[in-house]
C-alpha cells in the first residue's frame, strides 16, 4: 500500500470535513446552537429550537408572567399524574396538556374552578354525564345540583356529531373530562403560552362562548354603560394587574371578570363564577341558587366598589321583578306545551314540530335575554330582544297550538 | 474437511460456465441501474404526491422510472440468456440518454423552487431539491459507460468509481445542508458528513493516481463503514419519526427525517464495490502477497474463465 495514496485520501477527506465545520461555524448562532437535554431541564431553553419552528409560541411565552418568574417550558410540559408521556429530544414531556399540569402550581384555583358551572356541568350540558366518572358527577352535584347528573342535550342527536363537535364542544370543552382524571383546560380563557391574566380579563375572551341568541352576555355588555366605558377607556386600564392586589384604580371600568371573579380592592378572588350569582338565569324557569343569600352579598360587595348602595338595591329589585315576570311568561307557554303533550296532540320526541322550536326559542333565547339584560344593564335586551320577543312568540305559540288541536280534532 | 468441501463446491458453482453472468461486473452495473430506477419510481411518487402532481411534467420521471426498468430488464434478459446483443445496446443507449435528459430537465424544473426566492439553507432543504434529479443523469451515464467503454478495462472501472464518488460527494453536500438546517441538533448528525467525506477522499485516489491492492482493501473497509452508517441513519431517521410529535406517522415519514435517504450510502457502496472489483486486475500486487479483494478476485475469476 502506498503512503501517497492514503495520504491523498485522508487529506481530501479532512479538507472536506474542515470545510464543512467552517461553513457550519460561519452560520448565524441562532441556527447552529442547540441545547442539550440537561441544559433544557436546567434553563427551559426549549426556545432555542422552537424559535425556529414556532416563533410566536416562544414570543408569547417571553411576554408571560410565567417567563418573568422563571417558570420554564418543562415545568408545564412535564407529564402530570395519569398523563400520556412522549419522548422529545431526550426528555419526557406530556402528550396532551390539561388542567392537571396547571394545578401542580395552582391547586387552589383548580379547586375553585372544579366547583363552578364552567367545570363538569358545562360539559354535561351537551354530552350528559356519560363521559364523566361517578366521582366527578357526585362531586359536582354537591355544588351545582342537577348540573351534571343529566342526559345529553336533545339537540345532539338531530344535529349530528360533526356539528356538535365543531360547534357546541368548542365552548363546552371548558369542562371536558381529561384522560388524567382532571376536568377542563385553563388555556380556554388564559391562552396557552401567554397564560395571560390580561387576556382572561378581556370581555372578548368571555365572548368566545357567551354570545349569540342563547346567552348574549357580550352583546348586552357592549350596549351597557360598562361596555361603552370599556370601549372608550380600555387603554387606561391595567388589565394585567396582579389579581391579589387589584384595585379600582387598575380596573375603574369593569369587565366580565371584574364582577364575576376578580378580587378587586381586597375582595376574594374566585375561579368559580357562580360564587356571585344568585339565580339560575339560564334555566327555563329561573330558581334561586342554593347559596342565594351569600351570592347576593358577594356580588353587591363588588358593586359597592363603584356604586352607592341605593342604586345597587334598585337594580336588584328591578332584576328580581323581571325574573319573576319572565318566569310567569315562560310558565304560560310551558302550560300550553304540557297541555298538548297531555292530550296527545304532540309527540314526546323533541324538536320534531315547528311549535317545539317556537317554545325553545321563547325560553332559551328570549327568556334568558330578558333576564340577563336586566342584571347587566342592557335595556334593549330587556325590551326588544327579550320581552317583545317573548310576547310575540307567546302569541305565535298559541296560534300554533290551536292549529294543532284542530288538526287532531280536539277542542 | 467438510468446510473445505463446501468452499470448493461454492467455487465450482461460481466458476461454472453457466454462471458467467455472476462474474460479470458489466451486468452488475446494469442491474444496479435497473433496481435504482425502480426505487426512484417509488421515491418520485411519494415526493410528487406531496405536491399533488400539480404540473403534468411531474408525471414524466414517474412514468420513465416505471417504463425504463421494464425495458432494461427485458434487454438484459435477452442478452444474458439468449445472447441477443443488439436490443441491449440500442435500448440501453435510448434509456441512458433519456435518463440524462430527464435528470437535466428535472434540475431546470426544480430551479423554480422556493430556494431561489429567499436563498436560505432551510428553503434549500425543504424546497424541491434541485440536485436530486441528477440521480437520473448519473444512472444514464452509467448505462452509457457500460456500452461506450470496454468492460474489464481500467478505464471502465475508474468511470464506475467516479460515478460512486460523485454520489458520495452528493451525500456529503446533502447531509451537510440537511443536518445544518436542523442545527445539528444531535451530534450523531455529523457522522454521515464525516463518513461521506472519507468515502469521497478514498474513492478519489484511484482516479488520480496508481494504487495497490492493499489500498483497495482499505477502500473496502471504508465502504463497509459507509454501509453501516447508512443502516444506522435509516434507524435514527425512522426512530425520530416514531417519537416526534406530528399529525400522523405517515405525515412525519413524508415530511420528517426521510428514512430511506440514508440508504443511499449502502446503495452507493454497491456501485463503488463494482468499480473497485473491476479495477483489481489492473492494479499490481506490490509487494507480492495477499489482499482481501485480490484474493477474492483470484478465487472467483480463474484464468480459464474467458
Amino acid at each position: 500500500m502506498s503512503f501517497r495514496s492514503v495520504f491523498i485520501a485522508v487529506v481530501a477527506a479532512f479538507a472536506l470535513i474542515v470545510a464543512a465545520f467552517l461553513i457550519n461555524r460561519a452560520r448565524p448562532r441562532v441556527e447552529t446552537e442547540q441545547p442539550t437535554a440537561d441544559f433544557v431541564r436546567a434553563s427551559g431553553k426549549c426556545a432555542e429550537c422552537h424559535a425556529r419552528l414556532q416563533y410566536s409560541v416562544v414570543h408569547e411565552y417571553e411576554m408571560s408572567a410565567h417567563a418573568k418568574k422563571g417558570v420554564n417550558c418543562l415545568d408545564c410540559h412535564q407529564p402530570a399524574a395519569g398523563q400520556e408521556k412522549m419522548d422529545h429530544h431526550g426528555f419526557t414531556i406530556s402528550k396532551h396538556l390539561t388542567a392537571g399540569n396547571c394545578r401542580s402550581c395552582h391547586e387552589g384555583i383548580y379547586q375553585e374552578f372544579l366547583r363552578s358551572r364552567h367545570a363538569a356541568p358545562s360539559w354535561a350540558a351537551v354530552f350528559g354525564a356519560a363521559g364523566l366518572t361517578k366521582e366527578q358527577v357526585a362531586f359536582s352535584e354537591q355544588f351545582q345540583p342537577g348540573g351534571t347528573n343529566r342526559a345529553p342535550n336533545p339537540l345532539v342527536t338531530p344535529e349530528g356529531h360533526p356539528a356538535v363537535n365543531s360547534g357546541c364542544e368548542q365552548c363546552h370543552a371548558v369542562g371536558k373530562p381529561n384522560d388524567d382524571g382532571t376536568i377542563g383546560t385553563c388555556t380556554q380563557c388564559h391562552s396557552r403560552h401567554t397564560s395571560s391574566v390580561e387576556l382572561a380579563r378581556l370581555p372578548t375572551t368571555c365572548a368566545q362562548c357567551h354570545m349569540g341568541p342563547d346567552h348574549s352576555q357580550i352583546e348586552i355588555y357592549s350596549e351597557s354603560k360598562h361596555g361603552i366605558m370599556f370601549a372608550a377607556q380600555r387603554n387606561l386600564l391595567k388589565l394585567d394587574a396582579d389579581p391579589r392586589t387589584l384595585t379600582t384604580r387598575d380596573m375603574f371600568v369593569p369587565t366580565c371578570a371584574t364582577c364575576h371573579m376578580s378580587g378587586i380592592n381586597g375582595l376574594k378572588v374566585t375561579h368559580n363564577p357562580s360564587d356571585r350569582l344568585s339565580w339560575y338565569l339560564a334555566d327555563k324557569i329561573t330558581t334561586r341558587r342554593p347559596n342565594y343569600q351569600q351570592a347576593v352579598i358577594n356580588m353587591k360587595q363588588v358593586c359597592t366598589q363603584c356604586h352607592t348602595q341605593g342604586l345597587i338595591d334598585r337594580v336588584y329589585t328591578q332584576a328580581d321583578a323581571i325574573v319573576a315576570q319572565t318566569n310567569d311568561k315562560v310558565k304560560v307557554a310551558q302550560d300550553i306545551m304540557d297541555g298538548l303533550h297531555k292530550d296527545g296532540t304532540l309527540s314526546s320526541a323533541a324538536f320534531t314540530q315547528p311549535i317545539d322550536f317556537t317554545f325553545f326559542n321563547l325560553w332559551h333565547y328570549d327568556g334568558r335575554t330578558s333576564k340577563h339584560g336586566v342584571f347587566m344593564g342592557g335595556a334593549d335586551f330587556v325590551q326588544w330582544h327579550g320581552n317583545y320577543e317573548l310576547f310575540a312568540k307567546t302569541v305565535e305559540l298559541k296560534h300554533q297550538a290551536d292549529a294543532l288541536r284542530k288538526e287532531h280534532g280536539r277542542k | 474437511m467438510a468446510a473445505n468441501n463446501l468452499i470448493a463446491r461454492g467455487r465450482a458453482l461460481i466458476t461454472h460456465p453457466r454462471m458467467r453472468w455472476a462474474r460479470d461486473p458489466q451486468l452488475w452495473v446494469e442491474l444496479f441501474v435497473t433496481s435504482n430506477l425502480l426505487v426512484l419510481a417509488a421515491d418520485i411518487y411519494i415526493a410528487h404526491s406531496v405536491n399533488q402532481f400539480r404540473k403534468a411534467a411531474e408525471y414524466i420521471p414517474l412514468y420513465f422510472s416505471i417504463a425504463a426498468p421494464i425495458a432494461l430488464a427485458i434487454v438484459i434478459a435477452l442478452r444474458w440468456i439468449w445472447r441477443i446483443h443488439a436490443p441491449w445496446r440500442d435500448i440501453g443507449y435510448l434509456v441512458g440518454w433519456l435518463a440524462i435528459l430527464v435528470g437535466l430537465a428535472g434540475v431546470l424544473y426544480h430551479l423554480e423552487s422556493r430556494f431561489f426566492l429567499d436563498r436560505t439553507l432551510k428553503s434549500l432543504t425543504y424546497a424541491a431539491p434541485f440536485a436530486a434529479p441528477l440521480s437520473y443523469t448519473g444512472l444514464g451515464f452509467l448505462l452509457l459507460v457500460d456500452r461506450m467503454v470496454e468492460v474489464r478495462t481500467a478505464d471502465w472501472a475508474r468511470w464506475i468509481i467516479a460515478m460512486a464518488l460523485g454520489g458520495f460527494l452528493g451525500n456529503f453536500v446533502l447531509t451537510l445542508t440537511d443536518h445544518a438546517a436542523n442545527g445539528f441538533f444531535a451530534q450523531t448528525e455529523w457522522i454521515p458528513v464525516i463518513s461521506s467525506a472519507f468515502a469521497t477522499g478514498f474513492l478519489l485516489v484511484p482516479l488520480i493516481t496508481n494504487v495497490t491492492r492493499r489500498y483497495l482493501d482499505l477502500c473496502l473497509i471504508v465502504m463497509i463503514l459507509q454501509a453501516l452508517v447508512g443502516v444506522l441513519g435509516f434507524w435514527l431517521h425512522l426512530r425520530a419519526n416514531l417519537i416526534e410529535p406530528g399529525a400522523s406517522l405517515w405525515d412525519r415519514l413524508v415530511n420528517g427525517a426521510p428514512p430511506m435517504a440514508p440508504l443511499l450510502f449502502p446503495n452507493l457502496v454497491g456501485l463503488a464495490l463494482i468499480g473497485l472489483w473491476g479495477l483489481i486486475p489492473h492494479v499490481p500486487e506490490a509487494p507480492q502477497g495477499t489482499s482481501w479483494l485480490g484474493a477474492t478476485y483470484a478465487w472467483a475469476q480463474p484464468d480459464n474463465d474467458e
